[in-house]
């Protein structure tokens, strides 16, 4: 580690100013057991997380591993609210598409968390697009990042990607019921005007999918820019049932846009850890950056497993100051490729997304008491 | 395509397009079973589970030595005594007492629907359709599959001696088959719905509707076992009697087999306020449950249920008023709420406990969906005056701790054997000229 001070002493601050991938896993687990242990008594202040504590016996002192620190389900954000700072000043509330069960997670965002959480992506963003200002092309439309709308995560991910934008251009519109399609005048200009300049794309996947990929496709429309790098994160269960493998989706999303495949980058990230995504490197795995740790967890020890064994994703986080952001347990399966050892150079471990939790619910002749 | 595994008394994996085969050998061999004396079949099927508790293949069985047991020829006498009064109404004529003589024919083909949760479920509803002299064709599930194929080339090798004659288990053998196939084929779905003279229907609700909902000759009988939702009771007296840990490590047990997800799993159990607090019952429960056998314990959790699980331990342990105790890894969870009634289930060794001021307090929320109550007091009186008013809401059994799975006719409130059969009736004229009619 390149770094002027102990370990000890990192800030979270230096944590987010820092290069991102820098500091290998056992370093990266020192930091943020230090910072989590400073950040977990301030979330005693909502009574949800006191339970939670208080219930099973943990003295955060004794907290020796990032592993012991208790994880919170992604879909107690749909029951609690987890606001962990009733002094902060909400500054918005983001809401979870709520796929799954149809109802939504809200996620308080203070003042300091939103900051954070734009530190945060900005240099994870920098790892991969440097620090030199881009055109933005958002693969939405223009009324998701409406300031008097709601946020939604949708909204709030074309704001993050935003960061590096000299100037964004909204490829698609919305009709009033709620259809999206390509909007014409911003493609004739960018194949016009914008043809060979540096720009970045991002997009949620199914919607670059269903709709910029399938509306290009059938007017025969393709764009031609300087190497662009698109990033595309959100969605994939909204395309189970287009079949569409992550190759297929970077080959089509590489012609439409006019550069190489390898150049198409996946992120995993959720709205409950909105500023810490997971971007796939140039190897196809997801980097975990300095501020953020991920646990596979075996599904039915709920112990960390070990590189290559699959189990439930959780997320920690240490950019939140507004809600119990320091471990969030996904319904989502994936594993460790490894740590520290990517060919791509990044420390930290690098991991792959598999799948959602199996949905399907086979019941047989045990069932409800409801007649 | 329709995978069949039995077929004409061969175990092996063939495709078929259609029924037709299937139900052609099924047909031309049960007549061998139908002129089998019942004394021949309930022999042949007590040598059967006595082969089942000796190999070792079925040693990691849940519930082998049950059907062991269950296989014992006085059981399956009695079981048929139960159904028909008379056993020998299922082998010749025999007389009524209303003045004509009665035999209970096979209905013909029973095609059996077998929901996967319980993995012996389809040997069990098999035996039911062996008993009863029908020609049987079973769609089981792909993983269970093999545990029927193995209980039934079992009965293939057996040979026994009746009255002087000969037996033969591949008599039996031959008028079953084993298919399996989509359930999403409405093709297939609607041919073996159409070959069936009697269809027995286990599953969830949205299977036994549409089981129910398919093509189906007139004359078809429809057995359903239908969805269903089984809980736990212990009186006053049972928790501070003696007995109280042993009763609770049998209901304990009753709950973790076949992963909680059978019709007869307990999901809910209720303690009446006792002299023992509720918090000290549940520490019993915990060190009772830390002691159970690691097969019971570790058993494969679904995801689905495993997602389930991770939720509701998080729901109790955000939550102001509820607790939760459980193990280090998923083998365990106890949930603790003071909320009156039922709770969903959420199977996987999930226990929701409560308590209540008097057993009787539980008897409003049942409801017809409700299977087994494994109820405990030692109070006989008390027990028949709770199982009188359960049973007159909807309950089918109330049975002693250990015993919920018991595989018991009637099941479901049915008296299966005797569904399975066809009432005929003989009238003939008398030595003396008159006739044995009534009247």
């Amino acid at each position: 580690m390149n770094m002027n001070r102990p370990l000890s002493k990192v800030t979270l601050e230096g944590l987010l100013q820092m290069p991102q991938y820098s500091l290998d896993d056992t370093e990266k687990n020192e930091v943020l057991l230090k910072l989590i242990k400073e950040q977990l008594p301030k979330t005693m202040a909502n009574p949800h997380v006191k339970n939670l504590f208080e219930k099973q016996g943990i003295d955060i002192e004794m907290i020796q591993n990032v592993e012991d620190v208790p994880f919170i389900p992604v879909q107690m954000f749909k029951y609690f609210d987890l606001s962990t700072n009733p002094d902060a000043k909400i500054a918005r509330v983001i809401k979870s598409s709520g796929t799954t069960s149809g109802s939504q997670s809200i996620i308080p965002i203070s003042k300091e968390t939103s900051a954070n959480q734009m530190k945060g992506l900005k240099s994870i963003l920098e790892s991969y697009l440097g620090q030199k200002r881009r055109v933005m092309i958002a693969i939405d439309h223009m009324g998701i990042n409406d300031p008097k709308m709601e946020i939604t995560a949708r909204g709030a991910g074309v704001r993050g990607f935003s960061i590096f934008a000299k100037e964004i251009l909204y490829v698609l519109k919305e009709y009033s019921n709620g259809e999206l399609v390509l909007d014409m005048p911003v493609i004739e200009k960018l194949q016009k005007e914008y043809a060979g300049k540096d720009v970045y794309a991002f997009g949620f996947t199914y919607i670059i999918w269903k709709t910029f990929c399938k509306q290009m496709k059938e007017r025969g429309l393709k764009l031609k820019f300087n190497d662009a790098i698109v990033f595309h994160g959100g969605g994939w269960k909204k395309l189970t049932a287009e079949r569409v493998s992550k190759d297929e989706f970077s080959r089509t999303v590489a012609d439409l846009i006019g550069t190489k495949p390898e150049r198409v980058h996946d992120f995993y990230g959720m709205a409950e850890q909105t500023g810490i995504i997971f971007i796939d490197c140039e190897h196809g795995n997801k980097h975990v950056p300095n501020f953020s740790q991920v646990i596979i967890r075996d599904m039915r020890t709920l112990k960390p497993c070990k590189v290559s064994e699959k189990g439930l994703i959780e997320v920690m986080g240490v950019l939140s100051n507004s809600y119990y952001s320091c471990a969030v347990l996904t319904e989502d399966i994936g594993h460790l490729e490894g740590m520290d050892g990517c060919p791509c150079g990044r420390k930290g471990r690098y991991f792959r997304f598999d799948s959602r939790v199996e949905r399907a619910e086979l019941r047989g002749c045990g069932d409800t008491f409801r007649e | 395509m329709i995978g069949c595994h039995l077929l004409d008394g061969e175990f092996k994996d063939i495709e078929l397009e259609d029924f037709d085969k299937v139900v052609l050998s099924v047909s031309k061999n049960r007549a061998a079973l139908t002129n089998m004396p019942l004394k021949a079949i309930t022999e042949l099927l007590n040598q059967l589970g006595k082969s089942i508790i000796r190999d070792k293949k079925f040693a990691m069985l849940d519930g082998a030595s049950f059907i062991s047991m269950w296989l014992r020829r006085d059981n399956l006498e009695r079981i048929c005594k139960l159904n028909f009064v008379n056993s020998s109404f299922l082998d010749h004529f025999a007389d009524s007492g209303a003045g004509f003589e009665m035999i209970a024919q096979p209905r013909g083909i029973v095609c059996h629907w077998v929901a996967s949760n319980v993995p012996t479920l389809s040997f069990f509803s098999l035996v039911m359709g062996i008993l009863t002299k029908n020609g049987n064709i079973l769609k089981v599930s792909e993983e269970n599959k093999d545990i029927l194929i193995a209980l039934v080339r079992g009965l293939s090798d057996l040979k026994i001696e009746v009255g002087g004659k000969e037996f033969f288990g591949k008599d039996i053998v031959k008028a079953i088959s084993i298919v399996s196939f989509d359930s999403k084929e409405a093709t297939h779905g609607e041919a073996f719905s159409m070959a069936a003279d009697c269809k027995v229907i286990w599953g969830g609700a949205d299977s036994v509707r549409a089981i129910t909902a398919l093509p189906q000759k007139e004359t078809c009988e429809i057995i359903p076992f239908g969805p269903k939702y089984s809980f736990g009771v212990f009186d006053r007296g049972a928790v501070e009697s003696a007995d109280f840990r042993s009763d609770l490590k049998k209901v304990l047990r009753d709950i973790l087999l076949f992963n909680q997800m059978a019709c007869s799993s307990p999901q809910v159990l209720f303690f009446e306020k006792s002299a023992k607090p509720l918090s000290d019952i549940v520490q019993t429960m915990k060190e009772e449950l830390a002691g159970l056998p690691e097969r019971l314990l570790s058993r494969p959790i679904p995801q689905h249920i495993a997602s389930k699980i991770i939720n509701a331990r998080s729901m109790y342990l955000l939550s102001d008023d509820k607790e939760v105790i459980q193990s280090e890894g998923l083998d365990w969870t106890i949930l603790v709420n003071r909320d009156p009634g039922f709770e969903e289930p959420i199977h996987g060794g999930c226990i929701f406990v409560k308590e209540v001021n008097n057993i009787m307090d539980v008897v409003p929320f049942v409801t017809r969906k409700i299977q087994a109550i494994v109820l405990c007091t030692a109070d006989n009186q008390r027990r028949e005056v709770f199982a009188k008013a359960a049973t007159e809401k909807g309950a089918d059994r109330i049975v002693l701790p250990g015993a919920a799975h018991d595989f018991t006719l009637p099941w479901d409130g049915i008296m299966a054997l005797n569904r399975l059969v066809r009432w005929t009736i003989l009238y003939s004229k008398k030595a003396d000229g008159g006739s044995n009619a009534a009247g």
